[in-house]
């Protein structure tokens, strides 16, 4: 296995875990909502209601 | 045996008694309290086929007893 | 795309109706405030969209979840809502019919749980209840599956096909209708409110509906607002219940028809002579838990643990160590895969099966009904710090994961109680803190792992309940907190219903193994593989270890001596199984036999429980903390949970070594 493959399976693993951290600190901000994928009519009443606050 | 009689909502709080009107509960309900706890804790009453737990003192009230 | 919305009174099995009709399933229970946000999901091969609302009494809420319906009502406007009934309880479920079918938009009421009303020896003329109601009604039984291709047909309509209904209109007292009429037509002259939501508008607000009434002063509604005085001093809002009731009395009356044979089986009330026995339901309630710890940790889920951690750090570890090496892996890969991702990830998805099963015990008491019954259990000891039984159930949901306990903390009525509720949620064991014990108590108390388990437990509930009198005492709360509780009528629990609800509870942590488990661990990885001078061989010059040694005489005085748990602890507050990944790669071991005899070589059995008291009440993870200050609105009661835990996790460990040192 070449140096340049090794390189780059870690950088994946470290891009990701980096990613997964960045993405829980945004998410814990949010709360539970924004950890919840779906786009439900509450969550888009939340954002509007947040859109209008600001 | 353990029938009563709702005789008023006075003394109670806004959301006590609205809650137990949603249930279906007015002045003139039969009610049969099935369990008592100890130490003046909760109450099963039974109305209309349904069980529900209260308060003591919200019993009490309910009743026709004194707000304590 | 038609949008139908399901509407109905809690326990009448709105859920279970809900993932029948759909492809997507929500999460089941048979307690109040299940459904804490909206579910939304698809009929199967259709364009029917259907909403699952939480459960409400009445469309006047008194908790943040119930306001939720209000405000979809207000904002928007299916084309059919879909009434849930409980069939034996169907006066008061009418209440919150009669609120609906007065709004105009197409309703179709089902009785559900049909079964039990037929128990009950009578059954209700489906055509009369159709003609008083103004709207069609059918009947089902989520649970047995009957009635739902009937239901599902009606629902999979074009919104074209969908026959509007005329709004209800009951003969209130002639100066309530006066003052519906009035501000009705105002409403709708002036402010081209459309007139069936001008009409329904106006009774919602005489009749004190708080979010009516906040909705009429955001948009300075004159004509309702100027009345407010006159509609309360005149108590409007009693004569419209009353003639509700009666309206309700008398459809019933006439619809009620008697069934010739009865079968009255009186299961119910046989359980409950039992498990609320006013004396024995309290040991009931603790031996119940005991059960629980019992199969999840000593006759399940530990031995199938063990199996999979044997595949694991056997076969699994070797053969990849293998391929990696032959494949030209430069060490330091070989190591982040086989001593990181593996042992760390992997050392916390074996735990897979004690997490799983827990998760089925929690699923069926919810299921059964006898989560009320706790509730009620418990209240008088949660009368004394000032709580209700109700906070109970947030709490033993909280054993699964504090987010979801927070969450579920929206059913409590009084605002204050609420704050009180999410401020201890974290105290509660969550299911993340289960595989650091596992460590713990098969190094040091093999004997009595349940055991030592179960009192963690019941330390974090004495610490939530503790700290709740003294916030109770500091918030100088009301007296008076609202405890009313319905006991619904017991189920047998379904096998497919308690999977999915323990699918759904579960899916999140196998989720998390891959997400921020994952992340920590290769963060872990990476402090103790580099130091200073870059990457090391020796772990003791690791940053992991810099960084450890450092905190060490701060952790000294609760018992701990090595560096490893320090940092473990660090990285834990990304997610609280982290803790368990960590230690896996921090003490370079490989499978858990390994890692649990070197923990028995580091720790003593009190500084170990020390140790383990720590882990159970320090920082909340990242995600409890955000839901703290979502559902506070506010980021200083977050901070406050932090620090305010922090401090309590380091006494009370603290007390522990140092008294146990004394004794021992």
């Amino acid at each position: 296995m070449g140096l340049f493959v090794n390189i780059l399976i870690l950088a994946v693993i470290f891009g990701f875990a980096g990613y997964q951290i960045y993405r829980a600190v945004k998410r814990s901000k949010q709360g539970k909502c924004a950890a919840c994928d779906y786009d439900c009519e509450a969550k888009k009443m939340l954002n509007q209601s947040k859109k209008r606050a600001m | 045996m353990n029938h009563f009689m709702i005789k008023q909502f006075n003394g109670l709080d806004d959301a006590t008694a609205q809650r137990l009107h949603s249930l279906g509960l007015q002045v003139g309900s039969s009610v049969q309290a099935v369990r008592f706890y100890p130490f003046h804790g909760p109450v099963i009453i039974q109305v209309d086929h349904q069980k529900i737990g209260i308060r003591y003192r919200v019993f009490k009230l309910l009743t026709g007893g004194k707000p304590l | 795309m038609t949008t139908v919305a399901l509407l109905g009174n809690p326990n009448t099995g709105k859920t279970t109706l809900f993932n029948e009709l759909t492809d997507k399933y929500a999460y089941v229970g048979n307690w109040t405030g299940v459904t804490v946000e909206k579910k939304v999901g698809q009929i199967r091969h259709s364009h029917t969209k259907v909403i699952d609302l939480p459960g409400v009494y009445s469309l006047n809420p008194i908790t943040k979840d119930e306001s939720v319906v209000t405000n979809y009502l207000l904002g928007h406007s299916p084309d059919l809502i879909l009434n849930v009934t409980n069939a034996s309880q169907l006066k008061r479920n009418l209440l919150l019919s009669v609120e609906v079918l007065e709004l105009g938009v197409p309703v179709i009421i089902t009785l559900n749980m049909i079964d039990d009303l037929k128990r009950t020896g009578h059954y209700y003329n489906l055509k009369t209840l159709s003609t008083e109601l103004g709207c069609p009604v059918r009947t089902t039984n989520a649970r047995n599956k009957e009635g739902l291709t009937e239901l599902k047909a009606d629902l999979v309509r074009d919104q074209s096909e969908i026959k509007p209904n005329l709004p209800l209109k009951l003969n209130y007292p002639l100066m309530v209708n006066q003052a519906i009429r009035q501000a009705a037509t105002s409403l709708t002259k002036d402010y081209k409110v459309e007139p069936k939501f001008a009409h329904w508008l106006a009774i919602q607000y005489i009749n004190n509906n708080k979010v009516v009434r906040k909705y009429a002063t955001m948009h300075q509604l004159k004509p309702l607002l100027s009345q407010k005085a006159y509609y309360d001093a005149q108590k409007f809002d009693d004569q419209i219940f009353e003639t509700r009731l009666s309206f309700i009395e008398k459809t019933l009356a006439s619809a009620t028809e008697q069934l010739k044979s009865t079968q009255h089986v009186a299961i119910t009330s046989k359980i409950d002579k039992v498990v609320t026995h006013p004396i024995f339901g309290l040991p009931i309630f603790v031996g119940i838990f005991y059960l629980m710890f019992k199969l999840s940790f000593d006759w399940i889920g530990t031995p199938l643990s063990g199996y999979l951690d044997g595949f694991l750090s056997g076969p699994i570890s070797s053969w990849a160590n293998q391929f990696l090496t032959q494949a030209g892996a430069l060490p330091m890969l070989r190591s982040l895969i086989v001593n990181g991702l593996i042992a760390g990830v992997g050392g916390v998805l074996v735990f897979i099966p004690q997490i799983f099963v827990l998760f089925a015990c929690i699923t069926i008491l919810e299921d059964s009904g006898y989560m009320s019954r706790a509730a009620l259990v418990t209240d008088r000891i949660m009368e004394m710090i000032g709580l209700n039984g109700k906070a109970f159930i947030p709490l033993i949901i909280g054993f699964g994961c504090n987010v979801t306990g927070i969450m579920a903390a929206r059913t409590i009525e009084q605002p204050k109680e609420r704050l009180i509720t999410t401020l201890i949620s974290p105290f509660m064991s969550c299911s993340a803190r289960l595989p650091i014990y596992s460590l713990f108590v098969a190094a040091l108390f093999p004997r009595h792992q349940a055991l030592i388990v179960l009192s963690l437990y019941f330390l974090g509930i004495v610490v939530a309940l503790f700290m709740a009198k003294f916030y109770h005492v500091i918030f100088k709360a009301k007296e008076h907190s609202v405890f009313i509780v319905e006991l619904p009528q017991y189920h047998i629990p379904r096998l497919d219903i308690v999977w999915h609800g323990t699918w759904d509870k579960g899916k999140g942590f196998i989720k998390k193994a891959g997400t921020i488990i994952f992340a920590g661990t290769v963060l872990i990885w990476l402090l103790s593989n580099f130091g200073v001078h870059g990457y090391v061989t020796q772990i003791d010059q690791s940053f992991a270890a810099n960084l450890g040694q450092i905190l060490l005489p701060v952790f000294k005085p609760i018992g701990i001596s090595t560096w490893q748990p320090i940092s473990a602890l660090l990285t834990g507050v990304l997610a609280k199984e982290v803790i368990s990944s960590s230690m896996m790669v921090l003490f370079h071991t490989s499978n858990q036999t390994a890692l649990i005899a070197m923990i028995g070589g580091s720790f003593t059995a009190i500084s170990a429980y020390a140790l383990l008291v720590f882990i159970l009440l320090y920082i909340p993870c990242f995600a409890t903390i955000g839901t703290i200050k979502s559902e506070t609105g506010s980021a200083k009661w977050a901070a406050y949970s932090v620090i305010s835990s922090l401090a309590i996790s380091y006494t009370l460990a603290f007390l522990i070594f140092q008294i146990g040192s004394l004794l021992m």
